[in-house]
């Protein structure tokens, strides 16, 4: 135990002096200040403008969503600028519906739409089954695309930095002559990582997704961090294990970054569902991820399992990797 | 020229700076002869129903505004209402009307949509009374796939910083800048050399990708030609900076990373949000790429005024920059003969 404390002591010294809860700190602000100030106001979209343009009036009773102008110039220059508008011309007795080209089938309901304010009807409001507002889904959707990234890619990278450093200072090989466990090496740096990955989970979350909201959230938030952060901090100290230096990780790491991301963040994220994704294993680390968030689906036994027996198949490559790499440090 | 020689060979062997090269070219080649992913599914209305719920003529009515799905159980119709990443508005019958179904957190325009569809079906034989002119609109996606196009193009450019700012760190670490203070060298020619390694690499990038992705008649292409130069160069002296500054490839590495995300995201949100704000827009353009965006996008739409003026503010960049680097030389030669 006591050896560990002092490897434990070693590590955090060693991200301390390469910055790395700096830079942690660092995104958590520039995160919190994008979410706050700038994704929020990005995430809107209004149903389609109405003009009318009924010079004579033969429009008696139109809906109040319909907006008047007072010429067809006027009325071409509303659509010109507003290309997702529709517009009624009732200036030559007949109704004209005037509208810039979409898809076939917004097409349709636009014109439909715009018609039927002609007359209004009495509407209730739709049944609400959800329990989040817009907001609240913009907030968590950008939390949780935010945590997922920093894990999978900067603790990735931050784990690589460490062990670059330490194979540059020789501490690999003065490990091997020591006479303590070989798995507590690693063990310490995933214990670190671990609890800063959690600790930033956290941190992120009440400022971002709303306090009130994260508590309920948080331990299910904390066993998807868990995973994440585990996978990810072992599959850093293997590709910085295999890899000659940190040039060539910067490499793996712009793949990883490209490749295997977007896919991810455009299934999970958006209405395009790309077939082969289910065989991805990120789509299902930042589902289990989302799903915490948004409470749709509990993990399954088998999903932990399937994320235990990563875990554990990882750790014992690295056990593997690291006494590949004291025997010939040695 | 023997330095230059020596210093362009060092950076080929880098296999990093060879992926930064090329990296661009592959994004340009697939983004040209791929073209873009089908997208106008996003902004389409999408249905969720329950099986055996709904008389077939409903069905067909809904149809024609958008994709239907039909869910064997009302627990899998609310999962799929609920499900964050889609917008699906649920429908069931209600007597001989429709009602709707929502998770609360869509966007206005999925809300409105599902608040007046019932209205909408009890109008349908109502509805096509009236003349319908569809009116041609240029592709919206075209837009983005340009915008896409450029923002490569620019990575092209600004990739330069990556080539000098690597290859100084790395000879930081392997010693070799100790080598050089030794060698009959001027900090002067040291600097020249680094410099025409950024801005030559950086050039070719974005020359090669240029000609994947536009094809311009020889005025604009002249003019193009130009931009990239001109950012090119700001690059390089930016690559050059970031080289002095920074002491381990760790660093190096996360300071050119955020230098490429703040020369995308300023062009990229400032295209997006469209400012109109004419002090934003100053601001926007302290960003070198800025102003490189505004032009390249200026002459893929024909127009040439805009890029001549960003061609010029371009050029107060390379000055600002070069100004920059020198005084920053200037401190530190001061600084070391006082020690």
């Amino acid at each position: 135990m006591r050896h560990f404390r002092s490897l434990l002591k070693k590590d955090i010294r060693l991200l301390v002096s390469g910055k790395f809860f700096l830079m942690s700190l660092g995104c958590l602000i520039l995160y919190t200040l994008y979410v706050n100030f700038g994704y929020l106001r990005f995430v809107n979209a209004q149903l389609y403008n109405v003009y009318l343009y009924d010079p004579v009036g033969t429009q008696a009773a139109v809906s109040e969503l319909m907006q008047r102008v007072s010429s067809a110039e006027e009325l071409d220059m509303a659509l010109r600028e507003d290309t997702n508008g529709v517009g009624i011309d009732a200036g030559t007795g007949t109704v004209r519906i005037l509208m810039y080209e979409g898809t076939e089938h917004a097409d349709r309901h636009r014109a439909d739409y715009a018609l039927s304010l002609l007359r209004p009807a009495e509407h209730g409001a739709a049944e609400t089954i959800g329990s989040n507002t817009p907001e609240q889904k913009a907030r968590k959707e950008i939390t949780c695309e935010l945590l997922f990234f920093e894990i999978t890619a900067v603790g990735f990278l931050g784990m690589a930095s460490v062990l670059f450093k330490e194979k540059s200072m020789g501490i690999i090989r003065v490990h091997a002559i020591l006479p303590l466990q070989k798995n507590l090496f690693v063990l310490s740096k995933l214990v670190i990582f671990l609890l800063s990955d959690l600790l930033f989970a956290v941190l992120l979350s009440s400022l971002n997704a709303g306090l009130p909201d994260t508590i309920a959230l948080l331990p299910a938030i904390l066993l998807q961090t868990t995973f994440l952060s585990l996978i990810m901090a072992l599959a850093g100290l293997i590709c910085s294990l295999l890899l000659k230096d940190f040039r060539q990780f910067t490499l793996a790491y712009l793949v990883l970054a490209v490749f295997v991301a977007t896919p991810v963040f455009l299934s999970a994220n958006t209405a395009v569902k790309l077939d082969w994704i289910r065989f991805h294993p990120f789509y299902h680390l930042y589902m289990g991820l989302k799903h915490a968030y948004f409470q749709t689906s509990t993990p399954g036994p088998s999903y932990c399992l399937g994320c235990a027996a990563a875990i554990a198949s990882l750790f014992a490559a690295v056990q593997v990797l690291f006494l590949r790499e004291m025997r010939k440090e040695i | 020229m023997k330095g230059l020689h020596y210093q362009l060979k060092s950076v080929l062997h880098d296999k990093f700076c060879l992926m930064s090269f090329l990296l661009p070219l592959v994004v340009a080649a697939a983004l040209n002869t791929v073209g873009m992913m089908d997208f106008s599914s996003l902004g389409e209305l999408h249905f969720g129903i329950l099986e055996h719920d709904l008389p077939g003529q409903t069905i067909t009515w809904l149809e024609q505004y958008g994709p239907v799905t039909a869910y064997p159980t009302q627990k899998d119709l609310e999962d799929a209402i609920k499900e964050p990443s889609t917008n699906l508005i649920g429908v069931k019958a209600d007597g001989k009307a429709i009602r709707t179904i929502l998770s609360g957190d869509e966007l206005d325009l999925f809300r409105q949509t599902a608040d007046t569809l019932p209205a909408l079906y009890e109008q349908r034989e109502l509805s096509r009374q009236a003349e319908i002119c569809v009116l041609e609109r240029p592709d919206v996606m075209a837009k983005f796939h340009e915008m896409f196009l450029v923002v490569t193009l620019i990575v092209a450019m600004f990739m330069g910083c990556t080539f000098n700012a690597m290859n100084m760190i790395s000879e930081k670490e392997d010693g070799v800048a100790l080598i050089n203070e030794i060698l009959p060298m001027t900090a002067r020619q040291y600097a020249l050399q680094k410099l025409a390694i950024g801005f030559v690499l950086g050039c070719l990038s974005a020359i090669f990708t240029a000609a994947i992705c536009f094809r311009l008649p020889p005025v604009k292409a002249a003019l193009l030609l130009a931009l990239i130069v001109l950012s090119s160069f700001v690059s390089a002296l930016i690559g050059l900076l970031i080289g002095r500054i920074s002491d381990t490839l760790m660093v190096g590495v996360i300071y050119i990373k955020l230098v490429l995300l703040v020369f995308m995201a300023v062009p990229i949100l400032s295209f997006l949000v469209g400012i109109r704000n004419p002090l934003v827009q100053s601001i926007c353009y302290f960003v070198p790429s800025q102003a490189t965006f505004e032009g390249i996008m200026d002459l893929a739409n024909g127009g040439t005024a805009t890029a001549i003026r960003d061609g010029v503010i371009l050029a107060g960049h390379c000055a600002g920059w070069f100004l920059l680097y020198l005084l920053l030389s200037k401190r530190k030669r001061m600084h070391a003969s006082l020690t």
